[in-house]
């Protein structure tokens, strides 16, 4: 095995909208190199290109490379997915539009309100003689349908992708199918997609909308992994390349080029991945992630170091029915600006400054008072040293912005307290968001640790975990590069869903062994075309389930193989009286959809984190704010903390990609790992 | 400084109060109107009853009724409210909406003292009454609707008042649901007083509610800073409730609209009387309506608080429908309150040009269709299905969604659910092509829904508006196409009612077809003015065929799709040539007939307009909404149409004045 001796690199390449952030672990020395190169919009893969050329190791030393990528999100938000086309049952041609009538973006009290338009423009959504009833039955067959017309007028109209939805396909999917091969023998290259190959679940609006998407995106990211495959081939990279999925697996680049729609939060899984980890290895099994950066800030929930999957979601304006982590993104990070609302009340956010113009303080053309500014006049960013990556930061210009705030909101020029003001308002919006992934969720935030992370999240976590009486913080080493360390520890993952069920009462157990196993042979056999053996597979089944005529469904956990009827209704009463305060045991549960989970087990790194050489960690003392009031704070190089140092705030702590603030009052630990465990002294 | 940080953190604050307790009533309800159709409400309340705060996802018709109603119980239990009491209320005339919709108070101390309440208003499925569901458009008197529940203290510091409960709830169907939406409710209530206790330690008593006074003062102060941009003056409109479900005559709405400073007075004087029918609203709704259509003008973006409300004074006379005492049934309040909307819109639309806005759907149009199961039991399907919304300056209304004074609720549900549940096929859901009210920028498609039977039978009821009178189009701009309900039997449309949009219980047979069509909306300016890209663009993808492109824009299109620039010239000539332009001649006294205005028309411009006695008609200056008023033939000559002098103020015209006079037609596509 001499070949994977020198295979020792793991490498987990991030694409931000400002920068390609990528980090290479040395599994031998457990050494992290890490590099920062501009994003190049247009060329994704380009930046990947240099940001790998920056690190300068061999390609033939690489063992894995797994890669978030925004192609999709940014080709959906500047509407620059592919021409696509739909193909549906007469009398749906308006499903996309009408929807279920919602406005699904705002509206309320905007009379001047327009819906956004779908994907497909009305002219390129076909109808097609056919349709199925709601018992599987075929009512009227596509079999003598003119496919050649069709196949030539989409031609004609430069269609460059197609998405087949039928009205009760999650029944029987047979007749996209047909119409799929069909279209695939006449179109040649020309993607097709099948709504039940993505979401084999009742709802057509989700569905098609769903399926839509998928359409929409799928030749912006074949063209984009394809040529990113070819380069990093040209560079000597022999190892596969894996792209994150939006359940927080990895997927093959097969995999990928036929599941667009998978990828929307590619980039944000990583840090939820990281974190499990994390936590694992800390002793915390409950946590919520808090990853701010420049323009956003990402949270969700980690329950028994299980991230929380939400299968229902929305893109912009559109359904998207697919597995997802249940992560919420609010506009507020770094680079959020702070401004007047028409009432002269002050607001932050979400508009932001990015990394052009930037803060004030970057000296890069910025005049608009931010976040970052604010920090730096309360003392918590340094102004007479560099950041790391050679950043000088200029007071005077923070405050100058802060005082054109202070004119214009008709204020004294107090700015340190407007510079507070500010951060405390930011904050109070990240405890909403954080708010809105666990009390609305029906869990207390109280209960978790607020694991800080990302360039800003280790800045504002403790302020944070205050504002929301969370009384344990984590902040985890080379916080600002957890999201790509989270990629490199991804299972490859395929997701299934199958649409069968009815009260439990009528339903036949051998048939339920029947369905499962077979979708257990579809997810073994996926995961043996991407290069696992049986022994490195784990397959996990769950049910949605329900009270018969209830529409809300639960998940339970299950094993077909043991499961008996009795079990089943005993485990979803216990969840129903757990979730919503009752079990009801004059109504039968029932079964409305089976999901199946692959992984494919990947070797994980360890994630531990020896300091980086003795010495006085302090660098300097200077002036920081907290509260209402200056506090003479010492400022620590974070990599010369010892495993058991124990450190009383308030205190900063400095180390390349983030500066954690800590308030006083709280009691950090440096844990083996290099993490931090921080708990709140007494109520400040 | 700090003040001002300090009330973006309690506004801030408060919002989220309102929305944990959103997440807990979905979490913790019975119902699925509630967990999946969200159909409620909540807010906080000062103890005086003013709103403090509610949330985006709140539906205006619910909030905005609830100071009314807290002001009642705080009326009723003045000095007498202690820590642990419990309030519900349902009651139309004394601040609710209809029945079904409950409201329970939880009122919240800060040392001792009354400081606030927490509010959670829920649509229960039955509060008894003469048929299941409690809403019915049959109905003669309140007492058919359910139980009413004035101001009542439910529970006393602590402890529930059981016999009244016992007595309430034997009283409703689907008792477990029922105890469970309640439960849930007062869950709610618990957790929001939680919560706020933990805002008045971080804040202080004083802090906080000195916060939210100023929070208040400045949302009226920033109303009033717009209203006194307005032009002071009177603003005349009118509108129709097209008939009660039993009279076939309409209701009418008069407004006069004043403006005086900062001020607006909304004066209802000459609205119809109470009626024996569903279609009447308590004494909150009108307030609700004109709050909602005047924020949504003059200040669309400001978080909603009490201090939105102080600028507006309401005259809504007691007795009148829109202001209506026992024993008049409320349960069509929706259709109601969604006609007052559009009165107030249209007088808006007079104050503010560049929001004048084309008119909407209108009532709830509530659909049901039940009828026994093949395997036993009885199925019903309800669905609410919305239409187009209308346009205004620059912008084309949007097709078959919720408009901007609902909230963000589901109107249909899935086809497929629809199919899995009910014996019911529905055949196709799609947009009513052509329905659009046509304009410089026009309204939006309503919707077309067709629902099979698939049993032996089964039953159709329809509460909806707008059927007869079609959504105005604004500053030039034409109708939108009116809602219609009808059955299709062999390929035959059947009326399902002698009363459009009023079905109550007719019987359908295995195979008949309910045809749902939903309402354009309306448009905004002159359809010739309207560029004939975004005509040719409608055309291309079938929203509008050649045809009526055509015959209603005058634009010519051939069948690639080009444009014919000298045939659109030539079109667009003919039309402006057939359009009839008359002066306004002024009678002495009004001419009516019954609650319905009318304008005297002569013989020769009836035949010319193909207008006949009672064809409804509009007078339309070019500004704002048209006036409508049904023919009567006769009198004047072919230059003049003679109105009476009300009809002069709702045109803001003066006599001698060219308008334009056209039929209103209800179905523009056909």
């Amino acid at each position: 095995m001499a070949a994977m001796a020198t295979a020792r690199y793991l490498i987990g390449v991030d694409v931000g909208g400002t920068f390609t952030d990528i980090l290479c672990l040395d599994t031998v020395s457990q050494e992290i190199k890490s590099a920062k190169v501009p994003s190049l919009p247009g060329s994704q893969w380009k930046g990947v290109l240099n940001a790998l050329g920056s690190l300068g190791i061999d390609g033939a030393e690489v063992r894995a490379f797994v890669h978030g990528t925004t192609i999709a999100t940014n080709a959906l938000l500047e509407q620059k997915g592919a021409k696509t086309a739909l193909l549906t049952t007469e009398g749906f041609r308006d499903t996309l539009e009408i929807g279920r009538t919602r406005r699904l973006i705002g509206g309320l009290f905007d009379l001047k309100f327009v819906r956004p338009k779908p994907l497909v423009p009305r002219d390129l959504r076909f109808e097609v003689p056919e349709r199925t009833a709601a018992d599987g039955t075929v009512l009227r067959s596509i079999e003598g349908y003119d496919f050649d017309t069709l196949a030539r007028t989409l031609a004609a109209q430069g269609v460059e992708s197609v998405a087949i939805c039928f009205i009760n396909a999650y029944l029987n999917g047979a007749p996209e199918r047909s119409a799929g091969d069909r279209l695939r023998a006449r179109l040649g290259a020309v993607p097709v997609c099948e709504s039940t190959s993505v979401v084999n679940e009742r709802g057509e609006f989700e569905r098609f909308s769903t399926a839509v998407l998928n359409a929409y995106l799928t030749p912006v990211v074949r063209t984009y992994l394809k040529t990113l495959a070819a380069e990093l081939e040209g560079h000597g990279l022999a190892a596969p390349v894996n792209i994150m999925g939006s359940n927080g697996g990895a997927m093959t680049l097969a995999q990928a080029a036929d599941f667009a729609a998978g990828t929307f939060l590619s980039g944000p899984v990583g840090g939820v991945g990281g974190s499990v980890r994390i936590c694992a290895m800390a002793g915390v099994a409950d946590c919520i992630t808090f990853d701010m950066g420049g323009t956003s800030t990402d949270v969700a929930l980690i329950h028994a170091l299980t991230p929380r999957i939400s299968h229902a979601n929305q893109i912009e304006s559109y359904p998207l029915q697919v597995p997802q982590l249940d992560i919420h993104t609010i506009g507020a990070g770094g680079g959020s600006i702070a401004w007047v609302q028409k009432d002269g009340t002050l607001e932050v956010g979400p508009r932001s400054a990015g990394a052009l113009p930037g803060p004030a303080c970057y000296q890069r053309g910025g005049t608009l008072p931010t976040i970052s500014d604010a920090n730096l006049i309360l003392g918590r960013l340094p102004t007479t040293r560099t950041l790391a990556g050679g950043l000088q930061l200029s007071k005077p210009r923070a405050e100058e912005a802060f005082r054109g705030l202070a004119r214009e909101l008709g204020a004294s020029e107090d700015i340190v307290g407007l510079a507070d003001g500010v951060i405390r308002i930011a904050t109070a919006k990240m405890a909403g968001a954080v708010r809105e992934v666990s009390v609305n969720r029906g869990f207390d935030p109280r209960d978790f640790a607020l694991l800080g992370f990302g360039g800003a999240g280790p800045m504002h976590v403790f302020l944070v975990a205050e504002e929301l009486a969370i009384p344990h913080v984590i902040v985890p080493r080379f916080p600002g590069h957890l999201s790509a360390l989270g990629q490199l520890l991804a299972d490859q993952r395929h997701d299934r869903v199958l649409a069968w069920g009815g009260r439990l009462g009528t339903l036949d157990p051998a048939v339920f062994k029947q369905r499962c196993r077979a979708m257990l042979d579809e997810g073994a056999k996926d995961l043996a075309r991407d290069g696992f053996e049986p022994a490195r597979q784990a397959h996990n089944f769950t049910l949605d389930m329900r009270y018969a005529g209830q529409s809300y469904t639960l998940t339970i956990g299950c094993d077909p193989a043991t499961a008996t009827w009795d079990d089943l209704r005993a485990a979803f009463g216990a969840r129903h009286k757990q979730t919503f305060g009752y079990a009801d045991a004059e109504n039968d549960a029932e079964i409305v959809n089976i999901r199946l989970v692959s992984l494919g087990l990947i070797d994980k790194p360890t994630l531990e984190f020896a300091p980086e050489g003795k010495g006085d960690p302090l660098i300097e003392r200077r002036p920081v704010w907290f509260g209402d009031g200056w506090t003479d704070c010492p400022v620590f190089d974070r990599a010369k903390l010892q495993i058991g140092d124990v450190l009383t705030g308030p205190m900063i702590l400095e180390e390349a990609g983030g500066t954690s603030v800590v308030p006083p009052g709280w009691r950090i630990t440096v844990l083996a790992s290099g993490t931090l465990d921080c708990r709140a002294g007494a109520v400040g | 400084m700090q003040d001002l940080v300090r009330l973006e953190l309690i506004r801030e604050s408060l919002i989220a109060v309102v929305n944990e307790m959103r997440a807990n009533v979905i979490h913790s309800s019975y119902a699925p109107i509630i967990y999946e159709g969200h159909d409620f409400s909540c807010a906080l309340m000062a103890a005086d009853g003013r709103q403090v705060a509610q949330g985006l996802a709140d539906h205006p018709i619910h909030i905005f009724a609830v100071p009314y109603s807290t002001r009642e119980v705080v009326k009723a239990f003045r000095g007498d409210i202690h820590a642990g009491d419990l309030f519900l209320h349902n009651d139309p005339y004394t601040g609710g909406t209809h029945l079904n919709d409950v409201l329970l108070l939880h009122p919240v101390f800060h040392e001792g003292a009354l400081a606030l309440f927490a509010a959670i208003r829920c649509h229960w499925n039955d509060v008894g009454g003469m048929t299941p569901g409690s809403l019915s458009g049959r109905v003669n008197e309140i007492i058919q609707e359910g139980i009413r529940i004035p101001p009542t203290r439910i529970a006393s510091k602590g402890v529930m008042n059981q016999a009244f409960l016992d007595l309430l709830f034997n009283n409703m169907r689907g008792r477990t649901e029922r105890l469970g939406d309640f439960n849930g409710m007062i869950g709610t209530g618990r957790k929001a007083g939680e919560h706020l206790a933990r805002l008045f330690q971080r804040f202080g008593g004083k802090g906080l509610l000195d916060g939210i006074e100023e929070l208040i003062l400045r949302a009226e102060r920033q109303l009033r800073a717009r209203i006194a941009e307005c032009p002071d003056g009177d603003y005349f409109a009118e509108g129709y409730v097209e008939s009660d479900g039993t009279n076939p005559d309409p209701l009418v709405i008069r407004l006069k609209l004043t403006v005086a400073g900062d001020r607006i007075i909304a004066d209802f004087t000459g609205t119809s009387p109470q009626t024996n029918g569903p279609t009447n609203c308590g004494p909150a709704l009108a307030l609700n309506a004109v709050g909602t259509i005047v924020k949504s003008f003059l200040d669309p973006r400001t978080p909603i608080n009490h201090g939105s409300f102080n600028p507006i004074e309401v005259i809504a006379p007691v007795g009148s429908f829109i202001n209506a005492r026992d024993p008049a049934p409320c349960g069509g309040m929706a259709e109601v309150k969604f006609t007052i909307d559009s009165v107030v819109a249209a007088a808006m639309g007079q104050i503010v040009p560049e929001m004048t806005v084309g008119d909407l759907k209108g009532g709830a149009n509530h659909v049901h269709v039940a009828g026994p199961r093949a395997a036993g039991g009885t199925f019903i399907h309800y669905e609410w299905p919305a239409g187009g919304t209308g346009a205004s300056n620059g912008v084309d209304g949007s097709n078959a969604v919720r408009s901007y004074n609902e909230g963000d609720f589901n109107s249909i549900q899935s086809v497929e659910t629809v199919e899995s549940q009910f014996p019911l096929r529905v055949d196709r859901c799609e947009i009513r092509e052509g329905s659009c009210g046509d304009g410089m920028y026009r309204g939006g498609f309503g919707l077309r829904r067709a629902v099979r039977v698939l049993g032996d039978r089964a039953m159709l009821s329809v509460l909806s508006e707008k059927n007869v009178i079609p959504p105005y189009g604004v500053a030039g701009g034409r109708n939108g196409a009116a809602n219609r309900f009808v059955v299709v039997r062999d390929g035959k449309i059947v009326e399902p009612s002698t009363m459009p949009g009023k079905v109550s219980g007719f019987m359908l047979g295995k195979n008949d077809v309910v045809l749902e069509e939903t309402a354009g909306g309306g448009g905004y300016g002159d359809p010739l003015e309207r560029a004939p890209e975004r005509v040719a663009a409608d055309v291309r993808e079938g929203y509008l065929s050649r045809v009526l492109a055509e015959r209603r824009y005058g634009v010519v299109v051939d069948a690639n799709g080009t444009i014919d620039k000298a045939a659109t010239a030539r079109g667009r000539r003919a039309i402006a040539a057939s359009r009839v332009h008359v002066a306004v001649a002024v009678a002495n006294e009004e001419i009516e007939d019954g609650p319905r205005r009318q304008f005297r028309v002569s013989a020769a411009l009836a035949r010319r307009l193909g207008v006949t006695d009672r064809t409804l008609i509009e007078l339309s200056t070019g500004r704002a909404a048209p006036v409508r008023a049904w023919a009567r033939i006769g009198g004047g000559d072919g230059e003049t149409v003679q109105v009476g002098p009300s009809s002069l103020r709702l045109l803001a015209a003066a006599p001698g004045d060219r308008v334009e006079l056209r039929v209103v037609r209800s179905a523009p596509e056909m």
